[in-house]
Order: C-alpha cells, then structure tokens, then sequence
C-alpha cells in the first residue's frame, strides 16, 4: 500500500520531509539542463513557457526569482496548489534555478 | 532542399527560437531524420527536432492524413464533445516548421544501409530514425472476440475511430434498466485511468438520461491508477461502496465525507481478486464468462490485452514481451542502432503508457538524435507524466510524477502522486477544469 | 449628445446578441440602482478569513501569494477596492464577465462562494499593499488623457475617476496602479470592441469607443507598475 503512505504524506503535514529526499536523489544523478527539465512543463504551461489564453500560467519570461520563490512554495506546501506540489518535489532548488533561467530567457510573444 | 522549403524553415527557425541563440552545426550537410507515426510521440519529436535545429530535414511517414487523439476520447461517449473534436491536422506541423509529411505505412527497413520502405513504393533515406508506432490490440487473446465482432458488436473503442461512434450509439440507446459492461485489460496498457474514468463518465451520464441503468467494470487487477482517489469519487458521485482495503485516509466526516451506501449505486467494480478476471465471450448474448460466474451485458465494452504497434514488429525492434527495448538514455533501440523507439511501444520501466509519457519521451529522444548527430556527448534525460482523469465532468483527478535516469532505469521519484484524499471540493472542480484546458495545451504542444 | 445616443443604442442592440450568444444566460446588466442596492447590501468584509479563503481557493496559484499577480496572464488584485473586487466576483458569477479560458477558472470559483466569501476575499485584497502608484508624468504622450481627458471626444480624464495617481476612486471604481499592462490593454479593448459589458450604462466602455491601439498600450504603460 505504497500508494497510500504517499497520499498520507500530503494529508500529515509531512511536506518538508519529502524534499531533503528529492534533493538527495537529485543531487546524485547528473542534472538535466534547464531546457530539458523545462520541457516536461510545456504539455500544460506551452512549449516553451508561451501560452494562449488557456488557465496555466504562461512561464515564459517569468522573473527567475519569481519562479524559484514559487517552485519551493509549491514544494514546502507554504503556497495550496492542485498538483504542483506533486511536480515540485520531483526537483533540487538548483534544477529549479535551472528552469526558471530557461523560461527567464524566452520570449513572451503568444 | 527546394530554396523556398529551405528559406521557410530558416524563417520558422528564426521565428521559434527567439530568446535562444540557435546555431546550426548542420548548416553544410543537412542530416535527414525519418519519423515513424505521427501520434503524439511522433508529432512531437518533429517538432522538437525543428526547435532544435531548424536545419534538419524531417519527414513524418503517418498512415491517416487526420489524427484522431486517443486521449479525452471516452468524451465522445457521453456527448462531452464529438468525434470531429479528437480531430488533429499537420498543416501547423508542415506550414510553422517545414516539417514533411509522406502518409503512407512502413514494410520495412535496411538498418544498414539505413533505409525505410513505404507501402507505396518510396524508398528514403535517413541518418536517424525515430518510431511511434503506438500500440495494437490483441483481441483474439480474449476466446470469443476478434477485431471483427470488435467493430460490429463488441467495441473495445481503445484506439479511437469507427469503435468509438459504435459504442456510443450503443450505450445511448441501451434499454431503460440495462446493464454496461466494461472489460479492462491487464498491465501493462495504454492509458492506466482510462477504463475507470469511462465508467465513471458513463454512470453520470446514466444518471440523467437512464437512471436504472448498470455499469460494471470487470477487471484482472485489484488496484489501478488513480486508485483511491477515483474510488472515493464514485463512492461520492454514485453510491460506489469502497472496498475496506482501500477506505484507509479516507475522510469519514468534514466537508465531503466518504459514506457507507446501505443501497449501493449504479457503478461496481470487480477486482481480480473478487473473480473479476475474464475467461471467455460470448458475442451472441453478449455475455461475459468471469471467474466469479456469468455477466450479462446490454452494452459491452472490451479493452483486450495490448502489444507494440504493428510498425514496431516489421521493424523487428519488439523483444518476447511484444515491446521495444531500449536504452533509456536515448531511447536507442538495443536490437537496432540508429533507430529510436518512444511512446506506448517502449519499454519505459516505472513510466506510464499515456500521451503525457510519450510527449516528454519524444523530447528526449529528439534531443540525444540532435546531439548523437551532431558528434556531441548526450545529455542527462528527464521525464514528466501528468494524467489528469476524470470522475465525473466536474470532478478532477490526477497522477503526477517526475523520473530520472537511476542505474540505467527509468525511476519514478518518490512523492506524492495523487489527488490528496482530503482535497476540497474547490481542488476538485479546479482539477476537472485544469483537465479540460490541459487537452487544449497539450495538443499544441504535440501538434502546433 | 446625439452622437452618445445613437452609440448607446447600437451597442444595446449589439451587445445584447453578444451575450445571447454566450450560452448560458448572463444576469441582467447593472444599473445604477441596481448597483447602488447590490453594494450596500455587501456583507462587512473579515480579511483574516479572507486570507484563508485566498489559500483554499488557490487564488495564488494565478494572482501571486498576496494578489500580486504572477504573470501577463491574470490582474494584480493587491491594494484593489474591495467593492470592485467584490462586484467583480458577483459578475463572474452571474455571467457578466467571461472574456475567455483565463475567466472561466473565476466563473467556476465564484460559483462556489457565498456573497459573505466574497466580501472577506475583497477585504483580504484591499488590505495589502497597492503593487504600484502611476504619479503625474509630464511629457508622457497619454499625461494630458489622464489629467484631463479629450473634451472633443467626450473622454473624461482617467484620474477623476481613478484617482490622482492611480490608486482608485469611489465605491466600485477600482485602482489601476501597477496593474499588469497586458491586462489593462485586454480590458481596454474589451471595453472598446464591445466584448466587456459589466459596466454601469457603458460607464467605462464609453471612453474606450474612441481610443486607439497606441493610446491603449501608452495608457497601459502610464499606469503599470
């Protein structure tokens, strides 16, 4: 019942012991550029960050700090999200710094 | 290259890349990479190629000049959209990157000399391969059924097309009081939520238009993804009583509790270990043999067992299992260099089959060909899967996670991964709506 | 005079097929009595339990942790007046605003909130700080539209009503300081080509009718943080 012990990991307020484990897994295996790490954002938030009009917040052009404030906010549980808690545990605050330059570095036109 | 396709791609590629500073180490001697199947892996390899590096030429060999997306294809059924809405074209494909399209379907290939056969007659080229051919059902695995009664009586409505149109007339008009049975397939398959959220969306449209109406999902597993989440939305939505083995973190008081239903609801699930496992069909009486006894359907909906699509045997890329082994990395195939395999064919380890998996496996793979190309080192790969899913049209579900590269596997990063059991009847609503908009961003991603 | 009356009416007639053409059917349009009723009748706003309800809403995933705004796609709500934020709940709600994909995830929300809900997330809003203040800026080619309008165009100026620098007038007149441009140009247009109509009487939608493309990004930029 593994599936279990993870949906109580989100219902106890066990968000910070989730991370330093991420981090370790992270931190072990060789880092992914910003590019390749952000494209997995793009079936929601656009390829490249650029997006219509759709629900998603558009992360082209997004200011790094912004981005990497939010990512950890969505990790430590400090900011109430849908899924992206989910996504941010998957990520070191370097890979975070990573993709937020990515984005940073994007055009914004739609 | 014609001059014009060439003057369009540069323009494409100037346009695109925008905010990257693009330079082609192809600029002399363009390499020419042959995609096989234009899903959403295919599509979106092409695309991302072309992001890359707009130089290099890229040709999609697809059987159908229209696609039609297997994901939010259960939709149809209950009348959420129709069968022109799972309609997707190249033209943005062809038109934005000067990507080619040849539609026609792949005999056979040369690993050696490194040429691709077409039915049609043509013969090209390719430096690199890239194949997506999805997957294919196997529905004389199941006694009684056959792709013939699949499209006359028995739909599996899996890969969607004229299956799809034939089950929805068929549950629309299903006697008053009738009974839908839905058979759902052992792992591995395309797809994990799917059999589960077509029940589920059909139990509400019964709700409104047939009341006393049956839905009975059989089934091999006891457990499938979303899991608990999508059985308290049943239990929630129509009066499923969730088994005990699942009811733990389920909330019992608050906003939305799971309840105890002394008159269980329309939608019933029945777990391998319950004797949900099918043994034969009988298309005649529409009537399924289980190993917990005889189910008589009015409506019957069969997702037999599935393989690596057709393409993926011709080529001879597919190991004893009826997949495609690879090396993660790159998605190189072991059997064959030079050609890659992404998508439900794949063997992907702790990954899901779901467009989600094959999108951000075509990134991958189309990155490791722009670099193998070029003579650079390959770069460290990284996977995402969202499945958004639904329990009703206003209940959202999900499955989110991240996998790396962990001894040569493909992990799963430990989290958690589902809708939270306590989640608020806002989450919720947000999710389905998250989901509808997700289908939207999802496809230009793939195919615009 | 004659000129506003024809307008007004063609857009009544126009704007009337617009909405029929939504779907659902929207509430009817605001008039000033109406108005003047639905905003005295607001209940007194709670911004502690507003905070909670900014979290439990998921407000910050689109509007930033304190209504700040995240990015091009959503408004900045912080330092806004909470009885334009309340009105602007109650026409999400009741169908009068619905401009595309970004508005329906407020159409669903306010569906899902009680009047009292409303009025302590307005309140939660009104009490952070404004994300920026538009002072005067002499030599800025839209200075003189701000200051003091276009009487040939009947364009009254911006900050008689928006205040002198921005940061909102009276009752449901909201602020527009530091507001995210591409916002403030999507509203404009909205209000100009007749695709907003949540407005009392084309209150606002009237001094759009005239403006120009340029003057809508020179205002957007005049007021932007």
């Amino acid at each position: 019942m593994k599936k279990f012990v993870y949906t109580l990991a989100l219902l106890l307020p066990l968000f910070a012991a989730t991370a330093p484990a991420q981090e370790s897994v992270a931190q072990q295996t060789e880092r992914p550029t910003g590019e390749m790490m952000g494209n997995t954002c793009a079936a929601c938030h656009g390829t490249y960050g650029r997006l219509g009009t759709a629900a998603f917040v558009p992360l082209a052009g997004m200011e790094v700090e912004e981005f990497v404030r939010a990512m950890r906010a969505f990790r430590d549980g400090t900011r109430p999200s849908t899924l992206m808690h989910s996504v941010a545990v998957g990520f070191s605050d370097e890979e975070y710094r990573a993709m937020a330059e990515f984005f940073a570095a994007q055009g914004t036109e739609e | 290259m014609q001059r014009r396709d060439f003057l369009k791609a540069l323009g494409a590629g100037a346009m695109l890349a925008s905010g990257l500073s693009i330079k082609s180490v192809f600029a002399n001697a363009a390499p020419h990479v042959v995609i096989v199947g234009g899903g959403v892996g295919g599509a979106t390899a092409a695309k991302y190629l072309k992001l890359a590096d707009p130089n290099i030429r890229v040709t999609v060999i697809e059987k159908n000049p229209v696609y039609l997306r297997p994901y939010g294809s259960s939709e149809v059924l209950n009348d959420h959209i129709g069968m022109d809405d799972l309609e997707v074209r190249y033209d943005r494909l062809r038109d934005r990157y000067g990507i080619e399209f040849l539609f026609d379907m792949v005999t056979g290939v040369d690993p050696h000399r490194r040429t691709v056969r077409t039915a049609g007659g043509a013969t090209l080229g390719y430096d690199r391969m890239i194949v997506s051919p999805g997957i294919q059902l196997l529905y004389e695995r199941i006694e009684g059924y056959s792709a013939s009664v699949a499209e006359s009586r028995i739909p599996s409505a899996w890969i969607p097309g004229t299956q799809t149109r034939l089950l929805r007339d068929q549950l629309h008009a299903m006697r008053p009081g009738g009974t839908f049975v839905i058979v759902a397939p052992p792992n591995p398959y395309r797809c994990p939520p799917g059999p589960y959220e077509r029940g589920a969306l059909m139990a509400e449209w019964f709700k409104v238009h047939n009341p006393t109406a049956k839905v009975i999902i059989l089934d091999a597993k006891d457990s499938f993804v979303p899991g608990p989440s999508m059985l308290l939305g049943w239990n929630r939505l129509y009066g499923y009583n969730v088994p005990e083995r699942f009811q733990e973190g389920m909330p019992t008081e608050g906003e939305w509790p799971m309840k105890i239903h002394d008159a269980p609801g329309m939608l019933d699930w029945v777990a391998g270990r319950d004797g949900g496992r099918v043994l034969s069909v009988d298309p005649a009486s529409l009537s399924v043999e289980t190993e917990a006894g005889r189910f008589k359907a009015d409506v019957l909906n069969i997702v037999p067992p599935m393989v690596a699509g057709r393409v993926a045997f011709e080529l001879d890329l597919v190991d004893g299992r009826g997949y495609c082994p690879i090396d993660r990395r790159t998605h190189e195939s072991t059997r064959h260099p030079g050609i890659h395999v992404i998508g439900d064919a794949c063997v992907a380890d702790a990954m899901p089959k779901s467009g989600f998996s094959a999108n951000t496996q075509a990134k991958v793979a189309a990155r490791a060909v722009v670099d193998l190309l070029a003579g650079r080192d390959t770069q460290a790969p990284l996977w995402e899967n969202t499945c958004y899913a639904l329990a009703g049209t206003e209940y959202g579900l999900y499955v989110a996670d991240i996998f790396r590269l962990v001894d040569g596997r493909i992990t799963r990063m430990e989290g958690p991964r589902f809708l939270p059991l306590d989640a608020s009847r806002a989450q919720i609503r947000i999710g389905a709506l998250y989901q509808q908009n997700w289908m939207r961003t999802f496809t230009e991603d793939c195919f615009a | 005079m004659s000129k506003h009356l024809l307008l007004f009416l063609l857009l009544f007639v126009l704007g009337g097929q617009a909405l029929a053409g939504q779907g659902e059917a929207p509430a009817e349009t605001w008039t000033p009595v109406r108005l003047h009723a639905a905003l005295a009748a607001m209940p007194e706003g709670d911004a502690e339990r507003g905070a909670r309800l900014h979290d439990a809403l998921f407000c910050a995933s689109c509007h930033g942790e304190r209504g700040e705004s995240l990015s091009r796609h959503w408004p900045a709500l912080s330092g806004q007046r909470a009885p334009y934020t309340y009105k602007m709940l109650l026409d999400y709600r009741d169908g009068l605003r619905h401009e595309d994909a970004r508005a329906e995830m407020m159409v669903v929300l306010a569906r899902m909130m009680s009047e009292q809900d409303m009025a302590d997330v307005a309140a939660f809003y009104a009490a952070q700080p404004l994300p920026g203040s538009a002072p005067l800026k002499k030599g800025h080619p839209v200075n003189d539209l701000v200051r003091r309008g276009d009487p040939q165009r009947l364009i009254t100026p911006c900050a008689s009503c928006h205040g002198v620098e921005g940061q909102g007038g009276r009752n449901e007149t909201p602020s527009l300081a530091g507001q995210r441009p591409e916002y403030l140009v999507r509203t404009l247009k909205a209000f100009r080509d007749n695709t907003r109509h949540n407005d009392v009487h084309q209150g606002m939608a009237q001094f759009a009718w005239d403006l120009s493309d340029e003057e809508i990004r020179a205002l957007a930029e005049y007021y932007a943080r």
